[in-house]
């Protein structure tokens, strides 16, 4: 038996010569917390782990930055410093609010942002959350930058479009319209379980029409082959009344946009109305929130 | 293989392991440490808790390699002199075991949690002992214990 490598890179530059040098014989491993499972489990075998902690470029809590116009986290930052980072915290509370609903407390610590959105195990908490914020990753190689839409970024059940020579790099969070809030909600059979139905809602009210929504943004996790953005049900929202009525019939939409798979913790028929349910709560939720804040009246 | 030099329960130890070895397996089977115990090996089940940094983590989903330059705590680490800490005896006067397989698991998740947050309400103590399952306790005296050490009891 061929004995596994572990390569510690320091720079990124180091990291993506790697990538280049082994393509698919290597994988990039960033908290580990997914893929030690599946190699326990055998079902990858890499020859080569590429181990992406010892590049500060990713890693550094200062790589969470406001910058002009939204966020740039570095991909190495923990789903423990999304939950406590009071710069994540006011700038997308929705992320912190999804962060804090991953794994435990000991995958929280280790588990990546970037991690958890290449793994793209369907039922993960981050990317309907991000998907709601526009979220945009950055992924290098050695031959080029390249900028992937979320939405764009998954391609089906654990996999995404990071090619062999790539590491994604920076998640970058646009600015949210002054009086957004968004809301995410979990169904698990318990805390520390994949969501069998995630949803994420960012509404933005409008300012001018009491009870209309200029904006709403609805991303979905666990509910089909990748996470998504239910977007039937957001233009059926949009500048329309809030009403319990038009808020139901949003959730129908997202309900029938679903895809869902059937799995010991849900079968596809369940998933779908819960898709139902928490899409309904998430909206209400999200209204709430913004009332709360003094955005507008619904 | 790779050697290995790691700071165990504040003595700086050397071992051999393959390089992808997991913290789990160089704890129990290089260095005799078995108070750490294996569980689901999937990061499930909390048995496996030690302390890196001050955190809580998995040490089954934790390469050994990665551990070189931190602290790492388990459970033989948490008595002073000999006798168990203020922690463990809660545990004992409060009947925070049962079987026991998940205690060393629980008494590390406890300690990082009390080291985060020193005085944590029942539902942060809940949340902190999110990744850590036990099959005999129904979790109360494990709560207690954990309120009763914050309080200085």
């Amino acid at each position: 038996m061929i004995e596994r490598k572990l390569v510690r890179p320091e720079s990124l530059a180091e990291a993506l010569g790697q990538r280049e040098q082994y393509q698919k014989d290597a994988l990039p491993i960033a908290g580990g917390q997914s893929l030690l499972v599946l190699l326990r489990n055998k079902l990858i075998d890499p020859k080569i782990l590429i181990d992406l902690e010892r590049i500060g470029e990713l890693r550094e809590l200062r790589s969470v930055e406001r910058k002009a116009g939204g966020m740039m986290i570095g991909a190495m930052n923990t789903i423990y410093n999304l939950m406590s980072s009071s710069e994540v915290r006011a700038a997308a509370p929705i992320l912190s609010q999804a962060a804090s609903k991953v794994g435990s407390t000991a995958i929280r610590n280790l588990g990546t942002i970037g991690g958890n959105l290449c793994h793209n195990e369907p039922g993960a908490d981050l990317p309907p959350a991000l998907l709601a914020l526009n979220a945009v990753v950055e992924l290098r190689s050695k031959k080029g930058t390249r900028k992937v839409a979320l939405g764009e970024f998954f391609r089906d059940y654990f996999e995404t479009v990071v090619a062999p020579d790539e590491i994604l790099c920076n998640v970058e969070i646009p600015q949210l319209p002054a009086k957004a809030s968004g809301v995410y909600l979990k169904h698990a059979i318990s805390s520390e379980d994949l969501a069998i139905a995630g949803a994420a809602v960012v509404v933005v009210l409008d300012g001018e029409q009491a009870g209309k929504v200029q904006e709403v943004r609805i991303g979905l996790g666990g509910v089909a082959p990748v996470p998504f953005r239910a977007i039937k049900a957001e233009s059926a929202l949009r500048g329309a009344a809030l009403t319990d009525a038009a808020i139901r019939e949003a959730a129908e939409i997202a309900s029938a946009e679903a895809d869902p798979m059937t799995d010991p913790h849900g079968s596809a028929d369940y998933r779908r109305k819960m898709v139902k349910v928490m899409v309904r709560r998430a909206i209400s939720a999200a209204i709430e929130q913004s009332e709360r804040n003094g955005n507008g009246e619904a | 293989m790779a050697k290995l030099k790691l700071q165990i329960n504040g003595e700086e130890t050397e071992t051999e392991a393959r390089e992808t070895a997991l913290l789990l397996d160089v704890l129990r089977d290089n260095l005799e440490l078995t108070g750490t115990k294996r569980g689901c090996e999937t990061s499930h089940c909390g048995a496996c808790t030690v302390m890196l940094d001050g955190m809580a983590v998995h040490s089954c989903v934790v390469l050994a390699g990665r551990c070189e330059g931190k602290e790492i705590t388990t459970v033989e680490g948490l008595s002073e002199g000999g006798e168990l800490n203020d922690l463990q005896r809660q545990f004992l006067k409060h009947g925070g075991l049962q079987c026991g397989y998940c205690t060393p698991g629980m008494l590390m998740a406890a300690t990082a949690l009390l080291r985060r947050n020193p005085r944590p309400s029942l539902e942060e103590i809940k949340i902190g002992l999110d990744g850590n399952l036990c099959r005999c306790t129904g979790y109360t005296g494990i709560f207690d214990a954990i309120q009763a050490c914050a309080q200085g009891k």
